[in-house]
């Protein structure tokens, strides 16, 4: 299983400082243009930085430059053969997924699996899309809703779970509950867990 | 801020309540509480009828203090209105809310997203909601009882 650790130092060894909170303002909240002091704020960097970083990035063609009466705005580029995949890879580093995986930490030993699905999971969110989540695990709704909370605000979306005890969701799976396996035919993206222990759950016989 | 504020913010509506309108609100949540064990309940449906009693015990305490929540974000206000009168738990709170935007998915997007065991914490949250807000009544309003 990936820790949050992990992720964070994934996304420091990928990119500078500067780099990494540029990116990860502009590619988790892709429609969305930014002006220069709220990235410097949200940065937390020099402006001269954070100048240079725009610059090369909107020279590579990574952001764009949108010139808006007297004001200027940097936005992720759509059009960057890249996108989706940066837009995926910051997501799971410093975005949403991160976001989560780290507010779950503290419950990691009473949780199987956790995993987005829905909209943001197959890449069609548009702006303000809630996050869907499932868990299975021993965790309680009202853990994971505590553990949850703040992470809401951090990302600006609120965060919608789904907990099943492990011998709940084996059942529920078996008798063809219909969420459970329209939800299993999806594109899902795991926070804790992954395919094999999934698979592994919905099989597993009742223990005698 | 506090309930005046609400009020001023039309979010509230004053009202005057009576022991009947409590005692049937307390009744209507004790009903709920027994109708969601009824066996063979979907966990969605026992969910929305457990729900239903907090709500019915939330207002019952929002009706105590002279308010009853305006039409818009009802269900909301009522919930929120809870720090304010028998001051719950904010972790109750959050929870319950996070019930209410469940039953509205449920509802409207993904028929079954509820677990089982989600619906004994919702059974749960709201039987010990209605026995604090019948305790905050007995100490706060007991001409009401």
């Amino acid at each position: 299983m990936s820790t949050l650790s992990d992720t964070d130092n994934l996304s420091r060894t990928l990119f500078g400082k500067t780099r990494r909170a540029v990116l990860s303002l502009l590619y988790s909240q892709v429609d969305d243009a930014f002006y220069l002091r709220q990235i410097v704020r949200a940065a937390g960097v020099g402006l001269g930085a954070v100048q240079r970083e725009l610059k090369q990035l909107s020279d590579a063609g990574i952001i764009q430059r949108i010139v808006r009466g007297r004001q200027v705005y940097y936005q992720a580029n759509p059009q960057c053969p890249v996108f989706a995949e940066l837009k995926a890879l910051v997501m799971k580093t410093v975005g949403i997924a991160a976001v989560i995986q780290a507010a779950l930490a503290p419950l990691a030993d009473r949780i199987r699996i956790a995993a987005i699905y829905g909209s943001i999971a197959r890449s069609e969110e548009y702006r303000g899309s809630d996050v869907d989540l499932l868990i299975v695990g021993e965790a309680t709704f009202a853990e994971i809703v505590s553990a949850l909370h703040q992470a809401q605000s951090t990302i600006n979306r609120e965060i919608n779970p789904t907990v099943y005890p492990p011998a709940e969701f084996r059942s529920k799976v078996a008798a063809g509950h219909h969420f459970l396996n329209a939800v299993l035919k999806e594109p899902v993206l795991f926070l804790v867990g992954d395919k094999r222990e999934l698979a592994r759950l919905a099989k597993k016989p009742l223990a005698h | 801020m506090s309930l005046q504020d609400w009020l001023k913010n039309r979010w509230l509506i004053e009202h005057q309540t009576s022991r009947q309108e409590i005692s049937d609100l307390l009744s209507m949540a004790d009903r709920d509480l027994a109708q969601c064990r009824t066996p063979h309940l979907s966990p969605d449906w026992q969910l929305n009828i457990a729900y239903n009693a907090a709500l019915q015990a939330a207002t019952a305490a929002l009706a105590a203090a002279g308010y009853r929540a305006a039409r818009d974000a009802h269900h909301y206000r009522v919930i929120q209105s809870l720090a304010h009168t028998i001051e719950a738990d904010p972790a109750l709170i959050l929870q319950l809310d996070k019930f209410r935007k469940k039953r509205n998915i449920t509802e409207y997007e993904q028929a079954g997203a509820v677990s089982e065991q989600e619906a004994i914490e919702m059974f749960a949250l709201a039987k010990n909601l209605r026995d604090e807000v019948e305790k905050w009544l007995r100490s706060n309003h007991p001409e009401l009882l």
